[in-house]
């Protein structure tokens, strides 16, 4: 449980809506129980001629219904709360340790499977926290209550109660810890088999593979189908343990009625309602089991390291906006190959520069060196003349405006978007960047113009467009410096074509390290360098 | 999505089966029960008969609810399975002009994730909506037999349930609806915001986005708990029928038996003692319903996206399958061929005309944009011609079925895409029938033992996800070895040395033209080195096919 404490303490602002949540939940459950009690007690107590028991019924009725619902209302009001410190911690987190070293390598399948994990954190409190606190509550009552009669029965019936509250949850959470890794890696395998004929689909087509692709995702599937079944048929059985629990209880109750009947018509009642209340539990262990290998995950990307702090006591902000790679080595992890070993580049204020080279000889990651996404093992990079590791990072980026293939369209307006760039861009400005970017005509034409939603990842724009308004926002940014990473990619050639002339005119004025892996010879370029072995070479323009 | 539901609930018949058996044994329990409590009040011996039927259902009720647990997972299953099949086949038949238009990691989403969520739907919510309606007729038929007035009166709390509901107007449905719809926003602002953190990071935003992401959860819950307050009535309507019936029964019985004679204590000691322990059990099924309503919602939202995949494939009806191939190989005509991919932008290809011989290389020329790949799509039946014919060896291209045409041809593309698995399951791909000494002859040919031979497992080096580990130059090689391996006499090569850099090039260059041996082969690049691979040379602009003369004239 310890990766879920933590996410608890995470909690810790909302602790008065939280605890009152659980206080009004474990009145709620009282009163329910005792209304079940009562009932079964009238027949003992029309015997026994005791005259209040229906102003007691309609008492713990009127309670009952009423707790339950200030119980809904302030246990959902408390759930939003700690669903919103959640993600905004998590997204801090985030910001503060990947920079993007997960956004920047487009990792987007990664982050999505942690938000997954994120969610997986939202049933804790209402699905698990509430029924164990109403266990902990039942436990000893229903002993005190049974023993005024017979302890021997109170021993019987308290070691039934914890075994389904306590150790069936807890034996099915641990099951779904052990197999939870098994059915991790049995999704992974479908992912993979779906990813892999869908990203294939020319290959498959120009193979006739239909056939086979759909027989291996099928394959994948009952392999994933096994596991969950497994999985499902552990808890399937703690979830009767608990219910053979609960018989036998009412089954030592029936034993024992010849004593007291009107005391053990209300016990059964007591016993069944007690037993009612926590017969989800063992299915909440094993789902504790999944919520805490997904808080495990959420902590470790939490907790990743910074992968390059700013300086104690950062330098002054140059006034120079050149760019120079010096003698730079790099490498992502240390079982990779180098990507750059000695790179050595320059790239004056003011000018044009092309960085070509194929796929692999490491363009992107001269951005994110650039960025300070990540660091150099060794050797140095200068803005204007001083080396950016003492510098702060976000003065860096303030410098550069970047544009690059993991370049995120919100699910926002266009103006949203836009306004990442500079919050305090006017109306002018903005139209001025749509125009540059040749697409302020487009926008102007929708009926919403600015206001247009731009749908999830820029959907509701063709990849042209949507790549036209990434670069409206990167002109929009005040940075000196642009670094464009492969803006073409995706684009047809027409597009690519119109897209650079546009550049040529737009980004006048501005520093440009065009990445790319061919040119087209529409570019007006001062220097070309070819990315190579780890070195970048001057090509001939 | 309805038509689906009709299907999910046949195939959640046992489910329901199983839950109103239990039903009934509950109620054989319930009975036994209250026969051992009257023989107690009598003072009479413990009825040992009863007792073991108490025990014996209870036993048998536990393996009831594991075997429905069972039968509820098999019909999530089934319905799960059904559904991403004839996703994946939607999908495969649709083919690669999805790709222009859709990110396979998106699909694949569809595929994977969509499909799971849904769950829930067919293994719960399906069998618990007619169980919401079975169980209780069920307990009111013993109901009834025990003491029809208390029957009566549970029927007409029954009926509270769904009148309350509607008249509160909002119902627990929109309740629940409600609150999983702002759940479902919130968690997708979060997950576009965390998907594009790299940019919110870069432009130096993320204190103002985490505020604003606050903000929004705030208003988000301030709404939604406004109408939840409202909603939660309606919930609360289950609440009051229920424990209205068990007061109302408490305090009947409780007048009747105070003021009753002994005779008549006797009589209907047992009859109250059953109904109050079955009335639970008439509730019980509307509160299951109640509970897995949540997972209605939570597949409704799933299905949405399920609704806009490409249609099934119509099952092909071979119209004139096509008298194969002549052994001597392949000829290619391209008649007056017209291809409009969008109609906002002009044609890709316009009128092009040309053939290639059987054994002929034609090299098609000319600059990104001029067409050269849609030629090649066109013969990979990718897509198919807006007008004009294409005929291969005399047979139009439009009549062949996918599969008489994929055996025609190999090829070779910019950037081939590796599967999952080893190099050696990469290569038998192109023909998974093939020899182990067909496959290290292909790798032999491709030049890719070279580089296999220097690796601890040789052909059996796994690659992972699209080919990671493997350079351009040897992914390339892995895609010539699987040509080499289908050895089909139509070979398109689409730009296939694009990616690489000039050494690796004029390599796989050389592979290449080993491999056009006795083939009839259309290469379409703009590189120059290309241009030294030999053949005939095409050159295109703006979907034409120009002369040589014109060709250089434009260029400069």
């Amino acid at each position: 449980m310890g990766p879920l404490s933590r996410i608890l303490l995470l909690w810790t602002p909302q602790f008065l809506w939280l605890a009152a949540g659980v206080i009004l939940s474990l009145a709620a459950l009282e009163a329910g129980v005792a209304l079940m009690a009562m009932s079964g007690y009238a027949i003992g107590a029309a015997v026994a001629g005791v005259l209040t028991l229906p102003v007691l019924l309609r008492a713990f009725g009127v309670s009952r219904v009423l707790l339950r619902y200030l119980e809904r209302v302030t246990t959902h009001t408390a759930t939003f709360r700690a669903l919103a410190d959640v993600r905004v911690w998590f997204f801090k987190s985030l910001a503060r340790t990947g920079a993007g070293g997960l956004g920047f390598r487009q990792a987007g399948d990664v982050l999505s499977r942690l938000v997954g994990d994120v969610e997986a954190l939202d049933g804790i409190y209402l699905r698990m926290v509430l029924p164990l606190a109403g266990a902990v509550m039942l436990l000893p009552a229903i002993v005190l209550l049974i023993a005024h009669r017979s302890a021997a029965l109170a021993t019987e019936i308290g070691v039934l109660f914890a075994v389904a509250a306590f150790v069936l949850p807890w034996v099915a959470m641990r099951a779904s810890v052990r197999t939870g890794s098994g059915l991790a890696a049995e999704a992974g395998a479908l992912r993979v088999a779906a990813l892999d004929a869908l990203t294939g689909l020319r290959e498959v087509r120009a193979f006739a593979a239909e056939g086979r692709m759909l027989a291996n995702v099928q394959a994948k599937e009952a392999g994933l189908f096994a596991a969950q079944q497994a999985m499902s048929g552990r808890t399937a059985l703690a979830a009767a343990g608990a219910f053979l629990c609960a018989q036998l209880a009412v089954l030592a109750v029936l034993v024992d009625s010849g004593a007291h009947p009107a005391a053990a018509v209300a016990a059964a009642f007591l016993v069944l309602a007690a037993f009612e209340a926590i017969s989800g539990l063992p299915r909440a262990g094993a789902l504790a089991g999944h919520a805490s290998a997904a808080a495990r995950r959420v902590l470790e990307a939490a907790d990743a390291p910074v992968p390059v702090p700013d300086p104690a006591d950062p330098a002054a902000m140059p006034l120079g906006c050149g760019l120079r790679f010096e003698a730079v080595q790099f490498r992502w992890s240390a079982d990779r190959p180098p990507v750059f070993d000695g790179l050595t580049l320059e790239v004056p204020e003011g000018a044009r520069v092309a960085l070509l080279g194929p796929s692999g000889a490491g363009k992107s990651t001269l951005a994110a060196l650039a960025l300070k996404v990540v660091a150099p093992r060794s050797g140095q990079i200068l803005l204007g003349g001083t080396d950016i590791a003492f510098l702060p990072a976000a003065l860096v980026r303030a410098r550069i405006g970047w544009l690059g293939q993991a370049t995120h369209l919100f699910d926002d307006t266009i103006r949203a978007n836009l306004l990442l760039a500079r919050p305090e861009a006017d109306e002018v400005s903005l139209w001025a960047a749509l125009d540059a970017a040749r697409i302020g005509d487009l926008v102007r034409g929708l009926p919403d113009q600015l206001e247009t939603w731009v749908g999830e990842g820029g959907t509701r724009f063709s990849g042209g467009q949507g790549r036209r308004l990434a670069l409206a926002r990167a002109l929009l940014s005040p940075a000196p410096i642009l670094i464009l990473d492969e803006p073409c990619a995706g684009l047809d050639a027409e597009t690519e074509r119109s897209f650079l002339e546009t550049l040529n005119e737009t980004a006048a004025g501005r520093t440009v390290v065009l990445i790319t892996h061919r040119l087209t010879g529409v570019e007006r370029l001062d220097r070309i360098f070819r990315l190579s072995g780890g070195k970048a070479v001057a090509a001939a323009g | 999505m309805r038509q689906e539901q009709r299907a999910g609930r046949r195939a959640a018949k046992p489910v329901l089966i199983l839950h109103v058996l239990g039903t009934v044994l509950a109620i054989g329990q319930a009975f036994a029960a209250a026969t051992v409590l009257a023989a107690a009040f009598e003072g009479a011996s413990l009825p040992i008969i009863a007792l073991a039927v108490f025990g014996g259902l209870a036993l048998v009720r536990a393996g009831l609810s594991y075997l429905t647990e069972q039968a509820a997972f098999a019909s999530g299953a089934a319905a799960r399975r059904r559904l991403r099949s004839d996703a994946m086949t939607r999908l495969l038949h649709a083919g690669p002009s999805l790709l222009r238009t859709h990110h396979s990691g998106d699909l694949a989403t569809i595929v994977v994730d969509r499909i799971e969520a849904l769950e829930g739907l067919f293994s719960h919510y399906v069998p618990a909506a007619a169980y919401a309606v079975a169980g209780p007729i069920v307990v009111l038929l013993a109901v009834l037999y025990a003491d029809p007035w208390a029957a009566l009166l549970l029927l007409g709390c029954g009926m509270v349930v769904p009148v309350g509901m509607a008249v509160a107007g909002i119902g627990a449905a929109a309740a629940s609806r409600r609150q999983f719809l702002a759940l479902a926003r919130l968690q997708a602002r979060f997950l576009d915001r965390v998907r594009g953190i790299a940019t919110i990071v870069l432009y130096g935003r993320a204190q103002d986005e985490a505020r604003a992401m606050a903000r929004a959860a705030k208003d988000l819950r301030v709404r939604t708990m406004r109408v939840l307050r409202v909603a939660f009535l309606s919930s609360a309507v289950l609440d009051i029928a229920a424990a209205l019936a068990m007061i109302v029964l408490a305090i009947h019985y409780f007048s009747d038996l105070r003021v009753a004679s002994d005779a008549a204590f006797s009589a209907e000691l047992w009859p109250a003692l059953a109904v109050l322990l079955l009335a639970p059990e008439f509730f019980a099924p509307l509160r299951t319903y109640s509970a897995a309503y949540q997972d209605k919602l939570h597949a409704t939202g799933a299905a949405e996206s399920l609704i806009d995949l490409p249609p099934l494939p119509q099952p092909v009806v071979p119209a004139a399958e096509i008298r194969t191939v002549a052994a001597r190989g392949v000829t290619v005509l391209f008649d007056g061929v017209d291809l409009i991919w969008d109609p906002t932008r002009g044609p890709a290809l316009d009128g092009l005309s040309f053939k290639a011989a059987a054994g002929e290389t034609l090299v098609l020329a000319g600059p990104s944009g001029a067409g050269k790949s849609s030629v090649i799509e066109i013969l990979l039946g990718f897509v198919r011609p807006t007008g004009g014919k294409v005929t291969i060896n005399g047979a139009d291209i439009t009549d062949l079925v996918p599969q008489a045409l994929s055996r025609l041809t190999a090829w070779i593309g910019q950037r081939p895409v590796l599967f999952a698995g080893s190099i050696r399951d990469n290569i038998l791909f192109a023909r998974p029938e093939a020899t182990a000494e067909e496959v290290a002859a292909a790798a032999h040919s491709a030049r890719l033992d070279q580089f296999t031979e220097g690796l601890p497992q040789g052909l059996d080096t796994p690659i992972g996800e699209s080919g990671y580990g493997l350079s351009g130059g040897q992914a390339q090689r892995v895609a010539i070895a699987r040509a080499y391996l289908k050895n089909a006499p139509l070979l398109l090569l689409d730009e296939p040395t694009a990616h690489l850099d000039p050494a690796t090039e004029k390599e796989v260059l050389e592979s290449l033209a080993r491999l056009a041996i006795g083939r009839t082969v259309i290469l379409a690049s703009h590189s120059s080195a290309a241009h030294g691979f030999g053949g005939r040379r095409l050159d295109m602009r703006d979907g034409k096919a120009v002369s040589a003369r014109d060709a250089a004239k434009g260029a400069a």
